[in-house]
């Protein structure tokens, strides 16, 4: 367990390492683009000068890539253009927002998929598990931006029940969290629904579940005492995919109710050309994604104790089965 | 003479007798009238009788809500002095007041200024400031405030458009605390309209000593004192009780920043979560109509799109290439087709027929063949490849439109690819990029809008046009104070813009914006300037 952390780690910070490259060369290597973004449209060319001189801009590329680097890990992340506020000071409040959508949505999203999924998956082929299955594709393939008009438009405009805007002004309320959460949770929960559904009748249609039923034993004990846990090895995988999404790619959920969460302010630092902010957003972006897939393997192997055995041994070989 | 007389109670400036007798022969109309009055420094209450202007109507019963929520963005504010976005300007002009005020219908009124008069060549104006005015400093407010202003915009190394907007300014003389008078090179018949642009607030005499950031030492004279500052955020704005003027009808003001996307706006708006939206578009004014409590607001304002071209830069520099252009592009579609016809054709000369300036020229159709041929001439006969760079800064219609242009200059064998970019990107490139499409906001006067943006060298010349001809010519224009001949001198002006081919002006889009119906006292001002003190909820 020890190496295969040590392993994961590893890979980790060389991921980290290479994105944070391609996001400096992409960002900082035109110091000219760096000095008229930070200093606005009317500083003069002299100005943008001595700023670039007095910054360090001049000199080799590999020793700025490395100053860089380390005010990154030591927490200097510089100050915000377009907000004129501390990146960092930005960026709390933000992920606290967007973590606290994505905990709302996971709270909604996963009883119902994992709920859909194992009920379809129980018995392939019933008018259930055809009514999950449609309904699963047909919210997946609704995109957030068409699902949150279409909500808006019910919720909103014609029943008036709801806020149009969730900018937690007056502090959290569900009302405003209920947009946001059921756009994210009927775009993503259809797509778990079918992943548990599909581990579901792989497990149900397994030697040792056919075993236990000619022993006896009941469907409920079954499903709950031996199926359910080896199910639940893809839908982990997937939901802990979704936490880097749920990070950064609910752009268009938060933009569209002008939510205050990080999505929002990498949208802002986008069309405003906020250097330092984007490269923030970037990095953070890149850790919840690293984190998010450490995370997803250790439960994984706490499901499925073969992995970590594998993991401490060998690799297991090619199309080892079930059971 | 028929009852008129000067907010200072001193002469009547000669021009105002052949005003009114034009005004009674009907060869002037009436807002032309008061507008040019109110420049001469004539109290507008005194020509009551003469134009029959009625007192106000009653305010509608104000309720006990106390908070007014806008939605506008919220951008960053240092200099006000600096501001290029008139949204940023919305938030000060609560806290901070100008020298004059200028309506919804364009009439300049007093404001720290109480009066003032021009000379008879109009080179001279002494104005007369208001003695119980205190900024939220407790200073009072005199004289050596105006004066710091004054000196700041007009300094050389200015980079405030001010510098530009009064480049006629040649001294600034304090008469006593409370009045000063301002000498220039060469008669300027608005000046007065011209301060209340809005780069011109006027800030205390320590603003520079204290920071020279306003938001962090946010010192005003104006009914609001701003509380809360946070970029891409909100702002809120208190009332001051120690204020000078009427006390404002609501005690605070949210801004409430919702992004860019207007139908989230419109979703607030629907919620019942806000009171009045900064602007609606085109694409969104459907959804405004069913909203059972909201009002919306329209007018026609001197706000436009143009599609300018650089006459410094290849290909531009070739007068042909941009004739060929301007004439491939048909105006009149492209009001219909990505403004839904709402709105007036323009000229391509950027005078709009609503500014009381506006001279008439010949129309010119547009002309395919020529285009073809011009191209011909400037060698290139299979057509040639230009780049339109735009942001779609006001809402998708910018891009719609230069869609339109698109199919149009195809027609004529210009291959014309749409460079579309965020808007904070375009605000960035705006004056250099060679062939750019560009929103400019509403002026009240069409010399106003002549002399800052085709002016050789001013400040915000983003076609980098350049003809002598042209400024004097405008020169002539700003120095006639009689709205007929002024309208005549203007027609030299427009006439060598539009022959020169610059710009692709096309259309004068009405401008939209909502409210909830619970909101009293707010106008659509053309220019956006809002003055939030007579804004209540009923």
């Amino acid at each position: 367990m020890l190496s295969f952390l040590s392993r994961r780690l590893g890979g980790m910070a060389l991921t980290m390492f290479a994105v944070s490259l391609l996001v400096f060369l992409v960002l900082e290597v035109n110091i000219d683009d760096v000095a008229a973004k930070v200093l606005g449209q009317f500083s003069t060319a002299d100005q943008r000068h001595a700023w670039l001189l007095q910054n360090g801009y001049f000199d080799p590329l590999p020793l700025r890539y490395a100053r860089w680097l380390w005010g990154f890990v030591t927490g200097h992340w510089g100050v915000s253009t377009y907000y004129h506020a501390d990146v960092r000071d930005l960026i709390a409040p933000r992920l606290l927002a967007t973590g606290l959508l994505m905990i709302s949505t996971l709270a909604v999203m996963i009883p119902i998929a994992l709920t859909l999924g194992v009920l379809a998956g129980m018995r392939q082929g019933s008018k259930l598990d055809r009514g999950v299955s449609i309904l699963a594709i047909v919210t997946t393939s609704v995109p957030e931006f068409a699902s949150a008009v279409f909500l808006s438009a019910i919720f909103v405009f014609w029943l008036g029940w709801l806020p149009g805007v969730s900018t937690l002004a007056g502090g959290v309320t569900l009302n405003e969290l209920a947009l946001p959460v059921a756009v994210l949770t009927l775009s993503s929960a259809g797509y778990i629904a079918r992943m548990t559904r599909a581990s579901m009748v792989e497990v149900m249609g397994s030697p040792y579940v056919r075993t236990a039923l000619l022993k006896g034993a009941s469907l409920s004990r079954i499903i709950f005492g031996h199926a359910l846990r080896n199910a639940l090895g893809a839908p982990v995988t997937v939901i802990m995919l979704q936490i880097p999404w749920l990070l950064s790619g609910v752009i268009v959920v938060e933009v569209f109710f002008a939510y205050p969460g990080f999505g929002t302010l990498l949208y802002q630092a986008s069309i405003n050309s906020d250097i330092y902010l984007i490269e923030a957003c970037a990095m953070i972006g890149v850790v919840a994604v690293v984190v998010s897939q450490l995370l997803s393997d250790v439960i994984n192997t706490w499901l499925n104790p073969r992995l970590s055995l594998a993991l401490t041994k060998a690799a297991p070989p090619a199309g080892a089965s079930a059971g | 003479m028929w009852g008129l007389r000067t907010l200072g109670g001193g002469r009547l400036h000669p021009a105002v007798g052949e005003l009114a007798e034009q005004f009674r022969a009907g060869e002037i109309d009436r807002r032309s009238f008061l507008r040019t009055l109110s420049w001469l420094g004539v109290a507008l209450p005194s020509a009551g009788g003469l134009v029959g202007l009625s007192s106000c109507a009653p305010a509608k019963a104000v309720s006990a809500q106390k908070r007014l929520r806008f939605v506008c963005a919220v951008q960053q504010i240092t200099d006000p002095a600096l501001t290029t976005w008139i949204e940023a300007s919305n938030l000060f002009r609560n806290s901070l007041e100008f020298l004059t005020e200028v309506d919804a219908d364009n009439i300049t009124h007093p404001y720290l200024a109480e009066s003032w008069s021009p000379s008879d060549d109009l080179k001279t104006w002494r104005f007369n400031l208001r003695k119980d005015v205190t900024w939220s400093n407790g200073d009072a407010f005199n004289v050596d405030d105006v004066a710091f202003n004054f000196r700041r915009w007009l300094t050389p190394n200015s980079q405030s458009v001010n510098r530009t907007s009064f480049a006629a300014i040649t001294d600034f003389e304090r008469i006593d605390d409370h009045a000063f008078a301002l000498h220039l090179s060469r008669p300027v018949c608005s000046l007065p309209e011209q301060l209340y642009a809005f780069t011109c607030p006027i800030l205390n005499r320590r603003f520079e000593q204290e920071g020279g950031d306003w938001p962090k030492t946010p010192v005003g004279t104006g009914p609001f004192a701003l509380t809360q500052f946070e970029v891409g955020r909100a702002a809120k704005f208190r009332r001051r009780d120690t204020y000078w003027g009427p006390k404002p009808l609501v005690e605070e003001i949210d801004y409430i920043d919702l992004g860019p996307d207007i139908a989230t706006h419109v979703a607030a708006l629907a919620a019942g979560q806000v009171d009045i939206l900064y602007r609606v578009n085109i694409s969104e004014l459907d959804l405004v109509k069913r909203i059972p409590h909201a009002r919306l607001l329209s007018t026609q304002a001197a706000q436009t799109l143009v599609m300018r071209m650089q006459s410094d830069k290849a290909p531009f520099n070739d007068i042909r290439v941009r004739q060929a252009v301007v004439n491939a592009a048909d105006n009149a579609q492209m009001l219909k087709f990505a403004y839904r016809g709402m709105g007036v054709v323009g000229e391509n000369m950027h005078v709009a027929p609503s500014q009381p300036d506006y001279a008439p020229l010949p129309p010119r159709p547009r002309d395919i063949a020529k285009s073809k041929r011009l191209l011909a001439e400037a060698g290139h006969p299979n057509g040639i490849d230009l780049t339109l760079t735009l942001g779609n800064t006001q809402g998708r219609w910018e891009q719609d439109t230069a869609q339109v242009l698109q199919q149009n200059c195809a027609e004529a064998g210009i291959r014309l690819k749409l460079n579309v970019m965020p808007p904070a990107e375009y605000w960035s490139i705006w004056d250099k990029t060679p062939f750019g499409l560009t929103y400019w906001s509403h002026r009240p006067l069409g010399v106003m809008l002549y002399d800052i943006a085709y002016r050789s060298g001013s400040a915000w010349n983003e076609s980098k046009f350049a003809d002598p001809e042209f400024d004097r010519a405008l020169d002539d224009a700003m120095a006639i104070l009689d709205p007929k001949k002024r309208s005549v001198a203007m027609l030299n002006a427009e006439t060598i813009l539009r022959d020169q081919a610059v710009i692709v002006q096309p259309y004068w889009p009405e401008k939209f914006t909502a409210v909830s119906d619970r909101v009293i006292g707010h106008r659509v001002h053309p220019s956006d300037f809002f003055r939030m003190d007579r804004v209540g909820l009923a």
